[in-house]
């Protein structure tokens, strides 16, 4: 072969390749209007995806893990509610190896938290967790996780208060957990303890997207109380006054309130006409997260 | 055994000629690669599909090695005619198996340690520190190899009186038989004829049993293996070897080369 069809050839194979990706375009457009969700847990047999890996269940685990990352965050990030292959993701991760503790930490969050934020299956997200005790239980952090369920997603504050007593009892558990597990058996829901339990999730959390959640709903802690705040000093104004505010400056004007109050992010609480204060309608606060109080 | 040893010798040369080796660019791209992706792809599991990928790789590499190499050890000689050369010299019949076993077996150790470096280093890429708990990553390792032994003589025993193509089923299909010795063993009653529940019960514990070389779970997440495991592990390796190696040997002795 001469310089010539070299050239030739190399050409053919540079258009050719070109040719090639700009029919993948066309090719991809047809499949995606054509796809089928569920075609992302073709197999949703556990039993048989394990039977499948042979010896190498534990790295299909890391592999469907890694989907089940992917697939959560393309629902969050394209604001999608439905997330009904969330748990047949988990079920068959969690099967494969049944060790692999981020599946039960992670999972039973994006499972239990109330849409948006998650499926709002805080049931499956406590099958998910016994699944992992059985397997782990020596695993105090699984406790943990159960009590963060049944408090948050359940309000059923006495299995709370036994899933943090029971892990307490392991010496490597969190010193706090038997006090908290005593104080939720007394008081059920309280700030004070949704506030301590995610201050505690933001401090001991390496993992960004969780820092950002806990910190998300301290932030909404942190509302919620200003608002109640808010509104006992506008019943206060009414007494005074003989009429609710519709404006918090009133309440400044009045004396009730030294400065314009402002929510975590910055952005100034305003009254309804009603006289209740809100959060502004401008804050992410109210956009992405309160469409479910953090404490309740 | 200074005839086996050479035989052994040859062989580990021969493969390293067939540019077996080469595999190891490949893997070391591979956990590179990963090591990097993973982080950016998925939650809290960087180190654990570091160990299970590796380990995973180490073994789908070192099977493939083991099957495809070790089936052609004696038919390639008998094909090429350099057996013919070979058993001319004084070299008996079953010290040409044992070398050829022994030469495969060196390959796949060297390939083995070198795969295990790539892996520590990934590791350590992603850990900045290796710890006490990453030997069950060595064990898993070690029992990689013990499963690669075993699986090298089955290819040979196949390939002693049988079509390399046909040496390669049997000895890929034996493999997979040894991953279910578990659920051979037990199968729900009321499932199946309890006489023939009886016969895969007696078979499971004849077939060699791969179940016990793995351990990939428990080096990914950091778990003691115990001695004694690692004990019975390289006793029933080297038992069921020897055995295997001993049929070989005694077919091979008994077969008409001409």
């Amino acid at each position: 072969m001469n310089l010539k069809s070299y050239t030739a050839l190399f050409l053919f194979v540079l258009l050719g390749l070109a040719g090639v990706g700009h029919l993948q375009k066309y090719i991809d457009a047809q499949q995606s209007s054509a796809a089928n969700e569920d075609d992302q847990v073709m197999l949703r047999s556990s039993k048989l995806v394990k039977g499948l890996s042979l010896e190498y269940a534990p790295l299909a685990a890391d592999i469907y893990w890694t989907r089940v990352v992917q697939y959560f965050g393309n629902k969050q990030a394209g604001k999608q509610v439905d997330l009904r292959l969330l748990w047949p993701l988990l079920d068959v991760t969690s099967v494969l190896d049944p060790q692999l503790m981020p599946v039960y930490d992670f999972g039973s969050t994006f499972l239990s938290d109330a849409p948006p934020r998650g499926a709002g299956r805080p049931d499956l997200a406590v099958e998910l967790l016994e699944r992992g005790l059985k397997a782990n239980p020596d695993q105090w952090r699984l406790y943990y996780d159960l009590g963060f369920v049944y408090y948050f997603d359940m309000k059923d504050y006495a299995k709370a208060s036994a899933s943090l007593y029971e892990g307490s009892k392991n010496p490597k558990a969190l010193i706090w957990m038997k006090t908290m597990a005593a104080k939720i058996a007394t008081e059920g829901n309280s700030v004070e303890t949704s506030n301590f339990l995610w201050q505690d999730v933001y401090n001991t959390t390496k993992d960004p997207l969780v820092k950002k959640n806990a910190l998300r709903h301290l932030q909404l802690l942190r509302a919620e109380e200003d608002i109640k705040q808010i509104d006992t000093l506008a019943d206060e104004y009414q007494k005074r006054f003989g009429r609710r505010p519709v404006r918090t400056s009133e309440l400044m004007q009045s004396g009730l309130l030294r400065g314009e109050p402002v929510d975590p992010l910055g952005y100034p609480y305003i009254l309804s006409e009603a006289g209740k204060a809100e959060l502004n309608s401008k804050t992410p606060l109210r956009d992405k997260w309160f469409k479910e109080p953090a404490s309740k | 055994m200074t005839r086996v040893g050479t035989v052994a010798l040859n062989t580990f040369r021969e493969a390293v000629r067939d540019r077996v080796l080469y595999n190891l660019v490949f893997f070391a791209l591979v956990m590179i690669a990963t090591a990097i992706l993973v982080g950016q792809i998925s939650v809290g599991i960087e180190q654990i599909v570091i160990v299970t990928l590796g380990l995973s790789a180490i073994s789908i590499i070192g099977l493939l090695i083991s099957v495809f190499i070790g089936v052609g050890l004696v038919s390639k000689e008998i094909e090429k005619r350099t057996l013919y050369a070979l058993l001319a010299k004084p070299l008996r019949r079953w010290e040409f198996i044992f070398g050829k076993f022994a030469g495969l077996a060196l390959t796949l150790t060297v390939n083995t340690a070198a795969m295990s470096v790539g892996l520590f280093l990934a590791l350590f890429y992603v850990k900045h520190s290796i710890e006490r708990a990453d030997t069950a990553v060595l064990v898993a390792v070690y029992f990689i190899l013990l499963k690669l032994t075993l699986v090298v003589a089955l290819a040979m025993l196949f390939s002693c009186f049988t079509t390399p193509l046909l040496a390669i089923l049997f000895t890929a299909g034996l493999y997979i038989a040894g991953l279910f010795v578990h659920e051979m063993r037990h199968m729900q009653a009321g499932t199946i004829d309890p006489a023939l529940g009886g016969l895969l019960r007696g078979i499971s514990y004849v077939l060699p049993n791969f179940e016990n070389f793995d351990v990939m779970g428990a080096a990914a997440h950091g778990r003691v293996i115990s001695g004694m495991l690692i004990a019975q592990n390289t006793i029933y390796a080297a038992l069921y070897c020897a055995i295997v190696l001993a049929v070989a040997m005694a077919i091979f002795s008994q077969r008409n080369l001409k």
